[in-house]
């Protein structure tokens, strides 16, 4: 692995060595987890058991305990899928794609970033399983031989979903675990306990450090980020789809697949900024995850933001160019019609604020760092309600117009889900490494084989 | 020890019997049968025990090796005809406001399930409207009365008959309230009744109040005679607030049929409409002038005036421009013109228009009196006075009342609860326990027309024998007239032999032969009034009202008519023609008047908020939402009756655990459903009831009230979403297809193609041309369908015929609100206004029937993951309901949102008896799938299967939906496209021929008829 050069300013501070960092980071898989830790997770495990609550009481009643009617099929579980979805982009994003950039830095918060990406493709599988009429049919969208002789019909986006999202899953999963190994051995080799360290042992799959096991270890790292590289773009284009493939005004659009594939990258980024400024504050790893990784981040949030705006006032000319009226009207409506102040949300949130960012001072300000990246998160859900919803509730035929209205279970759904995500999350932080232990010493000086050459 | 109860003993509430011989013959089998199996039965010892339990185990293996055996009991003797499975249709007729609508009725496997037009009679043509569509659920109707009571306490039969006998001395004072009926058994029992009693006052009681038309005729003519327009040769109608072809009309069917040929663009007639609220029948004026109900006299007079039927009005009114062209066309029109007024109207604007007729000749040719036989009746508000006033004075012993609820629709100042408790024997019949069953001494259950034997005349005369499908569901409920044979004979006589006696002499000879005619044809031919030849008419004296003030105008509801079909589900969320609202009434008014009034209906994120007004005259008020009604003449305000009722509740409430939704979306959970639901207008009239008050105080009450429709306010541009597509008759004639011009260009640079013709994407492989669909037998026929929106009037009966058809639920008010309500066919009103005028102000209005367009490319199909919506080699669009998941993405998709989903499982919650009004042809469906308009494929395999059964080809225009087959206009055309023959092929030839959003080259099956108005030329 390369070195980092000199002249670049450090990606670990604090003059921490190989122990040090292993220290670091393994230690809070050992110890009893802080008091913030316990309060969070009693938080979100109630969330948690929030969301079973609403999933019980929609199962036994049927799917018009939400808001869903007559012109909007989809409501509040198909923005959340979105949302979830794209959120679940930043990790195998900053593990694949930036590994195959031979963007360093992205050592430090790429073990967390992919935890988050599982995290949250799991709360996005769940809406759209539960969003169904008939939950108890569901594997019917999966090519299951079966007596009826019948296959999942293949021109339906929402089948090309079902294969998109899951491969996205699995291929992030894999990865995900792939890249844990050598870090596995490292907390078996720590392990103070025999039922520990045998349970670490089994899942490091016999980790010796062995230059052998490197070489197929980094070999096989490679060819999965080159294998993920595709799915990122992929599965965004894929949910996009559901829209697009659509002849819905609103939702017919060419440009869907690489604005919602920015839109994804644009809040997965934000997604993990909050996680981390939290937890790097919490478990004290700021030497670590630096505030030159936060400005990255934050630089990468001002491009994908600045596109998914750049896209949005597309979206506007084409209408005006296509001289469709039908097309034009979906537009007006939504940022002057019953829905505009979705619409005003999302716009400020996702293309006015990051471009605070072009200010350095700003963007290296961990207050505005955070709030900025809630507020993201916040406009692209909003961007998936304007989408879907306000799309939806408006089209060809003024007779069928009405009005989407959540209910009180559409929006303890949605919370429950993010206590789903956080139970996660926190069962992560708490038992696994949150920093890619392995790979961070790769990018330390002392890495490089002529580190004391120069140095002596 | 051991009991095989082998037949289950069905409740006894209810008795279905398909058979009269299965019906004596069932407890002697039941016995029977029970004996064959358990020998009569000691208590078995131990051995005997062992025995039968080693013989159980010995044919316990036994039957491992075989298919376990299923009893299935057949009929002792097979009924002739009947083959279960197969219905059956039988004729019979329903009372409806005084006079018989001929239907035909579908039983399935003994239960009535569909109620359809009689074909055969000369007044219905086989259409109907709403109301007998509804009827059926009101047969079915979970809170129907069923207990007799007196004084609310359960009584029996015979308890009443023994009160009946006691009466009869021959010096005791009989009443009769009863709704207008024209039974020929009724009229001869009534006759019985005045040698037992020692006088007989017999009232006929209309909720609405007087029968004004009658009496105007009366007044011009002398003699009550009944006006029957021909609508189809008039040049000229005008019609001043006469909603003629609206649901509740008198004649509706045949003044539908009627103006629908009126309408051809061959010889189109023009319609001038003056009217206070926007009807059904202004949407299809050429003509309309929105103007108070109280003005309308005025206008008659001076419309009279104008043509030298009546003595010159002096002065200009702001309508001079419209009445004189109306005058000038109709003295053009000569007898080819007609001027009706509406009910509402008082009877001297009944006897102008009377006069008007007379004085342009079309008495006799294109307006027919027809003498009923009534002698000269007073004003019914006369007579119902005048009978309180005797109740109260104690001189009459009893009152019996006929199918009337006074308690609840007579004017409160009437005091007719008070009148009625100094009377001490009062009897009530009626279907429901209701305001007046519970003054009264005794109350009833009566049965619905479908279950007990009667006669009944068409509006034209026409004599129908009233047939029973089903016996009562309830043993207690009876007739009238078995109650009334009661009182008028001493003893319970059976209707059947009633009816049968009456009508000896008036059925054609011999009896037998000529009385099963009647019940197959469900008519007696050659029995219609005879129509009169009437010479001079007198003139009324006008009383033209001052006033300028706010008037209230009071109308039957046209969805649930004076509260007789308030509890019917199905009619409660039909929406209403005009208004679209469901489950209440509301005070309907003007912009301006509204703006006066300082009231709105606020609309807020899918939510009408409207301001309630208080109503009050003389102490009694009442509360009701406003609701603006573009087009609605300024200072007037109409209201409609039959809501606000209170039904005693004779069922279980439903009540479920909290994390059960069942009780709050089951619209039977809490008792009856009409309960609660609007308000009782009727008590706010003055004591002749009449239809319009100027007296009453109007006045925001501060407060608010929640009002669903189905459909938003808008004006639509019709410019730029040319979805419905109208043209004026000059128009049409320049450029027959100036509906098609209308359409997008098709891309490319040629505009060759059009877009039925346009390539689909994949229109090398397009599934409804492989070879799997192609080698079908279905693949024959290419269903389509026309709707010609020239003579869709928008009643709704296509919607109710689609809903008792198809099974589809009712959600209730909530749900509506919340945006699901299942109808498959809807009626999309589009106010039109053309630019340059104020917007609101006088809007024409066009109601266009929205069913599943079956698209040729199908945006539905492509996107549904499990293929459970898909294309049929006969080029529907089919819905698989048990391949269905659920993700809606269809819907989405679809451009004209037809359809809908089951958020709910409304189909578990519906009760025992309304289970029994489902077509047992259709799946119900259950909660999770989509639904929508299936083309009635029901009936299209079923004309398939018969036709193959005889060894024939399916007839051309064979196969008739269950809207086209109600639609009193036969505005929707439905067959085969590959037969260029067929109606539907010619009529999509029409120049006037479009489809909706062709321009997405979805190439609907659906096409419209542009709707052409003929308006003149000297107005615009």
């Amino acid at each position: 692995m390369a070195t980092a050069h000199e002249h670049t300013p450090p990606l670990v501070t604090g003059n921490l060595g190989f122990r040090d960092i292993t220290q670091l980071v393994s230690y809070h898989t050992e110890k009893r987890p802080p008091a913030m830790w316990y309060l969070v997770f009693a938080v979100s495990s109630t969330l948690l058991v929030m969301l079973l609550a609403m999933i019980a009481y929609l199962f036994w009643n049927g799917i018009g305990v939400w808001g869903n009617n007559n012109p909007v099929g989809w409501g509040w579980p198909i923005v959340n899928f979105v949302f979830w979805v794209g959120i679940g982009h930043a990790g195998t994003l900053i593990s694949a794609i930036l590994f195959l950039f031979r963007q360093q830095w992205r050592t430090a918060i790429n073990r967390s970033a992919e935890a988050m990406t599982l995290f949250a493709v799991i709360c996005a599988l769940l809406f759209p399983t539960i969003h169904v009429g008939r939950v108890w049919v569901i594997y019917w969208t999966l090519p299951i031989p079966n007596q009826m002789e019948m296959w999942p019909q293949f021109k339906s986006p929402l089948l090309w979903d079902v294969f998109a999202v899951s491969v996205y899953f699995t291929v992030s999963l894999v990865f995900w675990y792939v890249g844990l190994i050598p870090d596995l051995g490292t907390l078996r080799d720590r392990a103070r306990t025999p039922l520990r360290r045998r349970l670490m042992a089994f899942l490091a799959l016999g980790w010796t450090g062995a230059n052998r096991h490197w070489r197929n270890y980094e070999k096989a790292y490679l060819l999965l980020a080159a294998l993920a590289t595709p799915l990122v773009l992929s599965v965004h284009s894929v949910v996009s789809f559901d829209f697009a493939v659509s002849i819905v005004p609103g939702w017919h659009t060419t440009i869907f697949p690489p604005y919602f594939v920015a839109g994804a990258i644009f809040s997965g980024f934000a997604m993990v900024m909050t996680l981390l400024i939290i937890a790097r504050g919490v478990y004290g790893i700021r030497n670590i995850i630096t505030l030159d990784h936060l400005e990255k981040m934050a630089i990468i949030i001002l491009v994908t933001g600045t596109m998914v705006g750049f896209a949005y006032i597309t979206e506007y000319f084409i209408a005006w160019y296509s001289q469709v009226e039908y097309e034009q009207y979906a537009f007006l409506n939504r940022s002057t019609g019953p829905y505009a102040w979705a619409y005003w949300i999302m716009m400020s949130c996702n293309l006015l604020f990051p471009q605070f960012f072009w200010i350095k001072r700003l963007r290296r300000s961990i207050p505005f760092l955070f709030v900025t990246s809630i507020i993201v998160n916040i406009g692209m859900w909003f961007e998936r309600f304007v989408i879907t919803v306000t799309s939806l509730h408006r089209d060809f035929l003024p007779s069928s117009w009405d009005y989407f209205n959540p209910t009180i279970v559409d929006m303890l759904t949605l919370a429950g889900s993010f206590g789903l995500f956080l139970t996660l999350f926190l069962l992560f932080l708490r038992f696994l490494p949150m920093v890619a232990m392995a790979e961070v010493k790769m990018v330390l000086p002392e890495s490089d084989p002529h580190f004391y050459d120069k140095s002596a | 020890m051991i009991t095989l109860p082998l037949l289950e003993k069905p409740q006894q509430s209810m008795k279905q019997w398909r058979s009269l011989p299965q019906l004596h013959e069932d407890a002697a089998f039941a016995e029977r049968m029970g004996e064959e199996v358990i020998p009569a039965a000691d208590p078995p010892s131990r051995r005997q025990f062992m025995q039968v339990m080693g013989a159980s185990m010995a044919m316990a293996g036994l039957v491992a090796c075989r298919r376990p055996v299923q009893k299935v009991l057949p009929f002792a003797r097979q009924p002739e005809d009947m083959i279960p499975g197969i219905p059956l249709h039988y004729a019979t007729s329903m009372p409806f406001r005084g006079a018989a609508r001929p239907i035909l009725v579908k039983s399935s496997d003994g239960r009535p399930t569909k109620i359809e037009g009689n074909a055969l009679h000369p007044a219905s043509t086989g259409a109907t409207s709403p109301f007998e569509q509804a009827a059926l659920l009101s047969l079915y109707d979970p809170d129907r009365s069923r207990t007799i009571l007196q004084r609310g306490q359960p009584a029996a039969w015979e308890d009443f008959t023994e009160t009946c006998a006691q009466l009869g001395d021959g010096s005791r004072h009989l009443a009769v309230l009863a709704a207008p009926n024209s039974s020929v058994t009724l009229a001869r029992l009534r006759a019985q009744l005045a040698d037992r009693f020692a006088a007989v006052d017999w009232v006929t009681y209309r909720s609405e109040g007087d029968d004004t038309c009658t009496l105007g005729i009366q007044t011009a003519f002398g003699q009550p005679l009944r006006p029957v327009y021909d609508f189809s040769g008039a040049k000229v109608v005008v019609s001043l607030d006469a909603d003629f072809l609206g649901p509740t009309s008198h004649n509706f069917a045949h003044a539908a049929q009627a103006f629908a040929q009126n309408r051809s663009v061959d010889a189109m007639g023009r319609l001038y409409v003056a009217e206070s609220t926007y009807s059904i029948t202004g949407g299809m004026a050429d003509h309309r002038m929105r103007i108070r109900a109280s003005d309308i006299g005025a206008l008659a007079a001076d419309l009279a005036g104008r043509l030298g039927a009546g003595p010159r009005s002096a002065g200009a009114t702001a309508s001079d421009v419209f009445i004189q062209t109306v005058a000038d066309d109709l003295r053009q029109a000569g007898s080819k013109g007609i001027v009706l007024a509406g009910e509402s109207q008082p009877a001297e604007v009944h006897a102008l228009c009377a006069v008007i007729n007379a004085h342009l000749g079309s008495i006799g040719d294109t307006v027919q009196l027809l003498d009923t036989g009534e002698e000269q009746q007073a004003a019914q508000h006369e007579a119902v006075s005048s009978l309180t006033e005797r109740m109260r004075a104690g001189e009459i012993d009893a009152v019996m009342m006929l199918g009337v609820n006074p308690a609840y629709d007579a004017p409160t100042e009437l005091d007719f609860a008070g009148a009625l408790a100094s009377v001490p024997l009062s009897v009530h019949v009626d279907m429901h326990r209701n305001e007046t069953a519970r003054l009264a001494t005794w109350h009833i259950p009566a049965t619905h027309f479908l279950e007990a034997w009667g006669d009944s005349r068409a509006y034209d005369g026409t004599l129908a024998i009233v047939q029973p499908l089903v016996a009562p569901l309830h043993e207690n409920a009876r007739s009238e007239i078995e109650v009334l044979a009661v009182l008028a004979t001493r003893n319970t006589q059976n209707a059947y032999e009633l009816v049968r006696d009456a009508l000896r002499g008036v059925l054609p000879e011999p009896f037998e032969a000529g009385w099963r005619q009647a019940l197959h044809d469900g008519f007696v031919d050659g029995t219609a009034y005879p129509s009169v030849a009437v010479t001079d008419a007198t003139l009324p004296d006008v009383s033209l009202s001052a006033d300028a003030g706010i008037e209230v105008v009071f109308r039957l509801d046209p969805t649930v008519l004076d509260g007789s079909f308030a509890n019917n589900a199905w009619c409660q969320e039909l929406p209403d023609p005009v208004t679209k609202i469901v489950w209440d009434n509301v005070a309907a008014m003007s912009p301006a008047t509204a703006e006066v009034l300082g009231v709105r209906a606020k609309y807020s994120k899918g939510r009408y908020n409207a301001d309630i007004l208080t109503l009050s005259r003389s102490g009694r008020s009442i509360e009701l939402p406003v609701w603006i009604v573009p087009g609605h003449a300024d200072n007037s305000i109409t209201v409609t009756l039959g809501y606000g009722r209170e039904i005693d509740n004779v069922r279980p409430e439903r009540r479920t655990p909290v994390w059960d939704t069942d009780d709050k979306t089951d619209i039977y959970a809490r008792g009856a459903l009409a309960n609660g639901v609007g308000q009782n207008v009727a008590v706010l009239r003055d004591v002749a009831a009449r239809a319009i008050s100027t007296d009453i105080k109007v006045a925001p009450s501060g407060r608010d009230y929640r009002i669903v429709t189905t459909q938003d306010h808008g004006v639509l541009d019709i410019e730029a979403r040319p979805l419905l597509r109208l043209g004026t008759l000059e128009e049409y004639r320049d450029n027959p297809h100036f509906a098609l011009e209308e359409e997008a260009p098709t891309p490319g640079s040629d505009h060759k193609t059009d877009f039925q013709n346009y390539p689909a994407l994949w229109e090398n492989s397009h599934p409804a041309d492989s070879p799997v669909m192609r080698d079908s037998n279905y693949y024959r026929n290419q269903w389509g369908m026309v709707i010609d929106l020239n003579t869709c009037t928008g009643c709704g009966t296509c919607v109710l015929a689609c809903q008792a058809e198809n099974n589809i639920q009712v959600v209730g008010k909530e749900e509506v609100g919340n945006g699901r309500e299942l109808h498959w066919l809807r009626l999309d009103r589009y106010f039109v206004s053309r630019t340059g005028t104020d917007l609101t102000d006088d809007p024409e209005m066009v109601l266009q029937p929205v069913p599943c367009q079956h698209c040729e490319n199908a945006p539905c199909e492509a996107v549904c993951p499990v293929a459970a919506t898909v294309h049929s080699p006969d080029g529907t669009n089919q819905m698989i309901y048990n391949r269905c998941i659920g993700t809606r993405y269809c819907a989405n998709n679809c451009p004209y949102k037809v359809r809908r989903f089951n958020y709910f499982n409304w189909a578990k919650t519906i009760p025992e008896t309304v289970q029994m009004a489902q077509n047992p042809q259709v799946t119900v469906r259950s909660r999770g799938v989509m639904e929508k308009c299936s083309f009635c494929v029901q009936r299209i395999r079923s004309a398939q299967r018969t036709s193959r059964l005889e060894d024939r080809d399916l007839a051309r225009n064979e196969v008739r939906t269950a809207c086209q087959q109600a639609c009193p206009t036969d505005a929707i055309t439905f067959g085969d496209l590959n037969d260029r023959e067929s109606d539907v092929s010619r009529q999509r030839r029409d120049p006037r021929a479009y489809t909706m959003l062709a321009e997405l080259a979805v190439k609907p099956r659906v096409a419209y008829l542009a709707r052409i108005r003929n308006p003149n030329a000297s107005i615009s």
